[in-house]
């Protein structure tokens, strides 16, 4: 929370005397409204840099040294409104402050400048440090589920380092539908999210509509603005020591077969074709849990600390942490490790001059498993059969071999080396300068530098005949034998792969600021501003084959072996891209009542060919503050505004050099038996490529009830027009070799309606038994207005192995929705089949019966026509409830998210004979009147595999993802130990999921937006339980 | 000061900082400054070349939809268009037409643009460059025309996305016109022997021009252009049949145009036309096979018994041909350790023996993808046969010859001579046609171009099925304009 003078509890320096100055003393009692003392209200007065606070009885005594005869006095406390008193000599001062639990005068970074919460004339919701930092959440993208009316975060993976996406207000686009995300000013990659410390984090403001549009270009998916801690001048040095440990676990296993159900599922699959029973004698017991042997408890720590605190003239923000977080699949095969330092320092050079430096350093390790798809960890845990053991009893690794691509999931895990690090700097410097009192002139220059490393070593390995992981020519782990040249044979051993790329963002912005009052009930604030934006990036990468001994211990290319470095190979690319900006805003204030803003923004991209390379992004937006007027008495309502906006943002994220045709196509062929390498037409040229534009309309209004109760409500229209994408272009183009794809167009609208309702409740501090609680409801409806012309659809993921696509991007439908057969039951009989009015080919008693969509008599399975909506991977609503209470030291806070009204495809089942299944195959049809639920279970040929809504589940859940005890200890028995205050806490993260949905985890997401929603063995979110102690010093 | 600052404000916005913008791609040639160099033309060849890779699909597709194979596979909806077209139930929402759709004119588009700047600059060794394009061009529009009768054809140029919603299918006729002038063309200029194994030669040239005067039934034509790829004397059978399409030993006598494939790049599933790799005898491999001889793979395109039976007892080739796999199992050291899977997709306990995973000739992983064996798309035995049947059904039919070529085929394998004449010798003709060349992906085309497609290919509809359904999509994406192929 920011407030515009500080206002935390401090001790303050005091300036030195000097001569020929007033010694003034003022005294006196800070009481609320309801006549009660307040203790630790800080009492300052900023030219002297003078200051006190109350004691136990509200009472204070300021000493000022001033050249003036009156000093302005300041009276400061949190939750209550900041009172400005002017004396005029020594005096006595009493004041009444003003609860302010709904923190009106709250003010928010809104790009650029800042306004109070009062002021703000669009759609923005703060969060603050204490809904972040307390979770223990250790990326703030998840840390933020739930926590913001029309913010939905979806969870990419839940392995550890694994990544979540932010959608603002829906999917709007084929493409990148990531926010911006700005901290301290710095544009941040929403992928590096995973470098941010949440402690490190003051506040996170969310611009969710049209007056994101001051980000111009970049700003239709939204901003988020990201302000790290910062430190407070003339206070002493507050430590703040944290830690946690903690241990996770799996939420859920899937219901699987064991090895008795598994043989008798088996033997009637081969037996009803007709075909010898592979399990004669089908007694085998449980067999062995392949989930059990995969999942494993896993610790998760961090340990923080940050100093903060103020000279006269300096304020600073010190803090380091370190993280590591072990994954419940794979330990530490999957980990993630991150170390953080960051130092934020404010300095006034001169009176008129300020420094701002902020510099934040992360150093990641991750590593990672393969994840959710065909040849993931999980996708073979699930499909491994549970009559073969982990290990047989010669001691390897059992074969699997009866199932084709299903490899031991546990020989894999521990075959697998795959590490990646970064290290991130990112920061600014910044002067500002106020030329006149109101006018600031800001300079600053934003760097974001990092640099990903990545080694991954392939040993040689064999999981079994016919594996396609095996890189070794047989069990003996033999390398393969490569023919370089006629009869010229060399071993192909163990590989290393290793990359680096380097990506630097330079940005200088300059920005004037500027306030006026017109008249004395009228001021007029504005903002005129550049930015000139430079990212360039590096790869290098190479692979060497040949490491000694296959072994880890030398997996670097510097130790290859390979003859002749025959077969490794290098490749590398740079890009860059620029963008140049001006931005004006202007926002009118008529006595606090009537409000209006403007902002025009102008961008011009290098994604853009000359034709189109500058964008003008207007934005309109207006607020009435109905308590403010006269006429309105109310006891109910304690204020009301109502606002408005439409305006005009853009979306630019697309490859470099999209607009012009390049040359970098694959055309490659074989030539005297070698891999010779020519060159094909890349990319086809689109010289009128220009960004897509979002027409954002929001109308709201900030209520509060009982002055308790802040309600927000938001109803908004997000049109987005122009997307930027890739649809399929005719064949005849002849983009369709390799390396070579369609150009990308602007073409087709997605519109995105909603309505957004966030409650927040606080009772009086004062009570013994305090109550926060928040409430926020979101409804969404996404739809596909206009695809490109010619394009009926574009195709999404697939389902299945070599399956046909599963979800489309529509008009008339939600981006990403599932589309497949509809079933109607199981058909019982051979004369059910013969009398259906419908014809089904191949159908055969205890097949699923499917719809026929298109009325024409029969089923077709070689063409769409029978296919249907069989689903949408988004959210309809989505909701969020954060509570804490606190009485006397004990605190109890909890945190529970719930989306409603999607689905999710189940696509981690493998339909090969002897793959295993989920445990409902145990009611298949089995007979005439068995079941209308499911189909038969055979090899014989049949349909019931195609992508039916037999495969697609509801989605529905309500998670609670924090729960947490804690303790403050007393300050009587912490103050003898120089401690200002200590809590110790039990948490828990994830603790309870409702849903139905049948695999490991309902939050399954992707960054893409048509394969959200597919379940491909997605590795979990885990059940955490947490014990963490923080002292303030 | 006021008046200053709003010039400042409106120069500011409408100033253009486009020098600052102005940034070309690194390291990278662009499509219009290219052919500079004779290097130039010769990498954007190598490009040309590439798509040929594709043509794995044709060894499934022109097996599948034949009497020849099954689609066989993991499921049935395991690459679903290749069940479809076994079945003849493909209609024209299909994977795999839409891929050879693609693929053949990306390939074409590549010789097009090399044409599209042929005259730009002057080297020595410009004439052979272009005649292979023109080479190029042509193979990838016969494949078209097989596939799908009247395409639409651009020559020496590339298209625009609005041009290509305006374009109409060119007759079937007018195509095939194009063709023949092209292999003329290139027939005429390139040598006979090539120093760089995998270019095309005269006699490749000159046996596919062959290949497409049969497919039209110019069968005069056809001999005397097969006749002179028969006299230059470049080509001889070789001796052992099963040895035809081992890598060892590529480039034999017999190969007349083969398509070149490496196992030296790994690949994945991303993306097939990527491989340097043959995608069809991993696919077409033994299904978790463990044993001797074979590799493992997909259970592809697998032959039929009806294929299995139509040999003589006495063939050499129906084993080189067809792979018995339990019989061949029970003929090894110990049966009862060899393990293999059926798929779901169908199994006929046989395999294509010609195209398949094959110890010793397995790429880099995944070696499902991998297979360094090269497609023979023509062989010799092909231009005998075919050289026999245009003798035998041209005008003034000449059957001395049309045996004396079909025996060469015959003797080679061991096989009595035959001394039919006419029409009996025209379905001899076909028959060793049959014999020689399945597995190879020519027999629909062969069942459709003789008229005996309805007669042996169980649910083949006679005048839908000679042609396959051009891609829906595909008609929209070009305007929507153009009607199906009939009774799709």
């Amino acid at each position: 929370m920011h407030k515009t003078i500080p206002s935390v509890i401090a001790f303050l320096v005091f300036s030195t005397a000097s001569f020929g100055q007033n010694k003034i003393q003022i005294s006196g009692q800070v009481t609320d409204d309801e006549n009660q003392a307040i203790i630790g209200v800080a009492v300052l007065e900023t030219v002297s840099n003078s200051g006190a606070f109350t004691d136990e009885n509200g009472n204070y005594v300021l000493d000022i040294t001033s050249f003036r005869d009156s000093a302005t006095i300041y009276f400061e406390m949190e939750n209550f409104q900041t009172e400005k008193r002017v004396v005029y000599g020594t005096s006595i001062l009493n004041v009444k402050l003003v609860n302010d639990v709904n923190k009106l005068n709250e003010v928010l970074v809104v790009g650029y400048g800042s306004a109070s919460k009062k002021e703000l004339t669009g759609a923005t919701t703060q969060v603050g440090k204490e809904n972040i930092e307390k979770l223990n959440i250790p990326r703030l993208d998840q840390a933020l589920q739930g926590q913001v009316a029309g913010v939905n975060i979806g969870t990419n993976s839940g392995s550890p380092g694994g990544t979540s996406n932010i959608r603002i207000r829906g999917l709007s686009t084929f493409g990148d539908n990531d926010p911006l995300i700005v901290v301290d000013g710095v544009i941040y990659d929403s992928d590096g999210l995973n470098s941010l410390n949440p402690n490190d984090i003051e506040s996170v403001n969310i611009l969710k509509d049209a007056t994101a549009g001051i980000y111009g270009v970049r700003a239709a998916n939204g901003v988020i603005l990201i302000e790290t801690k910062k430190g407070r001048r003339n206070t002493k040095p507050q430590i703040t020591l944290s830690s946690y440990f903690g241990t996770q676990q799996a939420v859920n296993q899937l219901d699987l077969l064991n090895a008795t159900e598994y043989a008798v599922i088996k033997n009637e699959m081969f037996g009803t074709a007709g075909e010898q029973l592979p399990f004669p004698n089908a007694q085998l017991g449980e067999g062995t849990d392949w989930q059990k042997a995969v999942f494993s408890n896993a610790s998760i720590q961090n340990h923080n600390i940050s100093i903060q605190g103020g000279s006269k003239n300096t304020s600073y923000s010190l803090g380091g942490s370190y993280f590591l977080q072990n994954g419940i699949v794979g330990n530490e095969k999957a980990n993630f490790e991150r170390l953080n330092g960051r130092v934020n320092i404010t300095t006034k050079l001169s009176e008129r001059l300020r420094l701002n430096s902020i510099f934040l350093y992360t150093k990641e390790t991750r590593n990672a498993l393969p994840e959710n798809g065909i040849g993931s960890v999980l996708y073979n845990t699930i499909n491994a059969f549970p009559t073969a053991p982990i290990k047989t009893v010669e001691g390897r690794y059992s074969y699997l071999e009866e199932v084709n691509d299903i490899i031991n999931p546990i020989a894999q895990m521990e075959n697998t080396y795959n590490t990646s690090w970064v290290n991130k700097f990112v920061g600014k410097e910044e002067i500002a300068f106020d030329i006149t009192k109101n006018l600031v002139f800001t300079n600053r220059l934003n760097y974001n530098v990092a640099l990903l490393d990545g080694k991954v070593f392939s040993p040689l390995v064999w999981y079994g005949p016919g594996k396609y992981a095996n890189n070794a020519a047989n069990e003996d782990l033999d390398p393969v034998q490569v023919e370089i040249a006629d009869g010229v044979q060399i071993d192909r051993g163990a590989s290393v792969s290793e990359s680096r790329t380097t990506y630097t963002d330079l940005n200088y912005e300059g920005f004037l600021n500027h306030k006026k009052n017109i008249t004395p009930n009228q001021t007029l604030k504005s903002t005129l501003g550049w930015s000139v934006f430079k990212r360039r990036g590096e790869n290098l990468s190479g692979t060497a084959f040949n490491i000694p001994n296959n072994s880890k211990d030398y997996a670097d290319i510097s130790a290859n072996l390979a003859s002749g470095g025959f077969l490794n190979n290098v490749s590398s690319y740079e890009f860059e891209e620029r963008l140049v900006s001006v931005f004006l805003r202007t926002e009118y204030n008529r006595e606090d009542r009537y409000l209006l803003s403007g902002i025009l923004r102008r961008d011009g991209s290098s994604k853009f060919g000359p034709n189109n390379r500058f964008g003008l992004f207007p934005t309109l937006s207006a607020g009435w503050l109905l308590s403010e007027e006269p006429f309105f008495k109310s006891d109910v309502i304690s204020f009301a505004k109502i606002r408005t906006s439409f305006g005009v943002s853009g979306n630019d994220q697309i490859e470099n050099f999209a607009y012009r045709a390049q040359l970098n196509g694959e055309g490659v062929y074989v030539f005297d038996d070698i891999i010779t390498i020519g060159t094909a037409i890349g990319r086809a040229a689109n010289p009128d490529l220009k960004w897509e534009t979002t027409r954002q309309f929001n109308i709201g209004a900030d209520i509060i009830l009982f002055n308790r109760l802040n309600t927000t409500v938001n109803y908004f229209v997000k049109n987005t027009f122009d997307l930027l994408f890739q649809p399929d272009v005719s064949g005849i183009i002849g983009s369709y070799g390799p390396g070579g794809y369609p150009p990308i167009i602007n073409a087709g609208n997605v519109s995105n309606k909603g309505v957004e309702l966030e409650m927040r409740y606080s009772t009086n501090s004062k009570r013994a038994l305090k109550l926060n609680a928040a409430y926020n409801v979101t409804y969404l409806n996404n739809e596909v207005t206009e695809t490109p012309q010619g394009v009926d659809f574009l195709p999404g993921a697939s389902f299945g192995v070599g399956g046909n696509v599963a979800t489309r991007f529509e008009k008339g439908f939600p981006i990403g929705y599932f589309h497949g057969y509809q079933t109607d039951g199981v058909f019982q009989t051979q004369e059910e089949i013969d009398n259906a009015s419908v014809i089904q080919e191949g159908a055969k008693p205890g097949d699923f019966r499917f719809v026929d969509q298109d009325g024409d008599g029969q089923i077709s399975f070689s063409d769409d026509s029978d296919k249907t909506m069989i689903g949408t991977p988004i959210p309809k609503v989505t909701m969020g409830f954060n509570f804490n209470l606190i009485f006397k030291g004990f605190d109890l806070s909890g945190n529970l998210y719930v989306a409603l009204g999607h689905e999710i495809i189940r696509n981690y089942e493998r339909q090969q004979p002897y793959a295993n299944q989920l445990a409902y195959a145990l009611d298949r049809w089995t007979g005439p009147n068995s079941t209308n639920d499911q189909a038969r279970i055979t090899t014989e040929l049949n349909r019931n595999g195609v992508f039916s809504d037999f495969y697609v589940e509801s989605g529905d859940f309500a998670r609670l993802r924090n729960l947490q005890i804690g303790y403050t200890l007393p300050t009587k028995f912490t103050s003898k130990a120089a401690i200002q205050s200590m809590r110790v806490y039990l948490s828990a993260n994830n603790l309870l999921t409702l849903t139905r949905y049948m695999g490991y985890d309902p939050d399954v997401s992707s960054g893409s937006a048509l394969a959200v929603g597919i379940d491909n063995g997605f590795y979990p979110q885990a059940k955490t339980f947490m014990g963490g102690i923080s002292i303030r010093l | 000061m006021k008046i200053k600052l709003y010039i400042i404000t409106i120069g500011l916005f409408f100033s253009g900082c486009s020098d600052f913008l102005e940034i070309d791609p690194p390291y990278t040639q662009d499509a219009e400054n290219f052919f500079e160099r004779q290097e130039d033309y010769e990498r954007a060849l190598v490009g040309a070349y590439d798509l040929l890779q594709g043509s794995f699909l044709n060894i499934w597709i022109g097996e599948i939809a034949s009497d020849n194979a099954i689609a066989g596979g993991e499921s049935v909806t395991d690459t679903e268009g290749l069940h479809e077209i076994e079945n003849m139930s493909h209609d024209a929402v299909n994977n795999e037409l839409r891929s050879i759709w693609r693929w053949n004119y990306a390939g074409l588009t590549r010789a097009n643009y090399i044409l599209e700047f042929k005259d730009k600059i002057d080297f020595e060794g410009k004439d052979q460059i272009i005649a292979e394009c023109q080479f190029l061009r042509a193979y990838y529009y016969f494949q078209l025309v097989k596939f799908f009768g009247d395409v639409p054809l651009i020559l020496d140029k590339r298209l625009g996305a609005e041009e290509a919603k305006e374009i109409e299918r060119t007759s079937k006729s007018e195509v095939y016109r194009q063709i023949e002038s092209d292999l003329k063309a290139a027939a005429a200029v390139l040598p006979e022997v090539q120093v760089i194994k995998g270019k095309v030669t005269k006699g490749a040239a000159r046996s596919l021009l062959g290949k497409v005067q049969l497919y039209q039934n110019k069968f005069d034509q056809a001999a005397s252009t097969l006749d002179s790829v028969i006299q230059s004397s470049m080509y001889s059978l070789i001796n052992d049949y099963s040895q035809l399409f081992s890598v060892a030993n590529e480039g034999h006598s017999e190969t007349v145009f083969d398509i070149e494939y490496s196992g030296l790049e790994g690949g994945s599933y991303g993306c097939f036309i990527c491989l340097e790799g043959n995608v069809a005898p991993g696919f077409q491999g033994i299904r978790q096979y463990n044993g001797p001889v074979y590799g493992d793979g997909n259970s592809y395109n697998l032959p039929t018994q009806d294929l299995y039976d139509f040999f003589d007892a006495n063939d050499p080739r129906k084993d080189a041909t067809v792979l018995n796999l339990d019989e061949f199992i029970s003929k090894q050291a110990n049966p009862d350790q060899i393990e293999y899977a059926k798929g779901a997709g169908g199994h006929t306990g046989f395999y294509n023996n010609k195209y398949i995973k094959k110890q010793g000739e397995i790429g880099l992983p995944d070696n499902d993808l991998t297979s360094p064996v090269n497609y023979k798309v023509i062989r010799y035995a092909d231009v005998l046969l075919m050289a026999a049947e245009a003798h035998n059904r041209k005008s003034s039919p000449n059957d001395a010859k049309a045996l004396e070529y079909l025996n060469l085929v015959r003797t080679r394998v061991g096989m009595p001579s035959i001394s039919s004449n006419g029409s009996n010798l025209t379905e001899d003709i076909w028959n060793e046609r049959r014999s020689e060349l399945s597995g190879e992906g020519l027999r629909f085309f062969d069942l459709v171009r003789t008229g005996k497609a309805s007669t042996e290919i169980d649910n083949f509809v006679p005048g839908k099925h000679e042609l396959f359904p051009i891609p829906q999509v595909e008609i929209d994406l070009a305007g929507g304009n153009w009607s199906q192929n009939p009774n799709y």
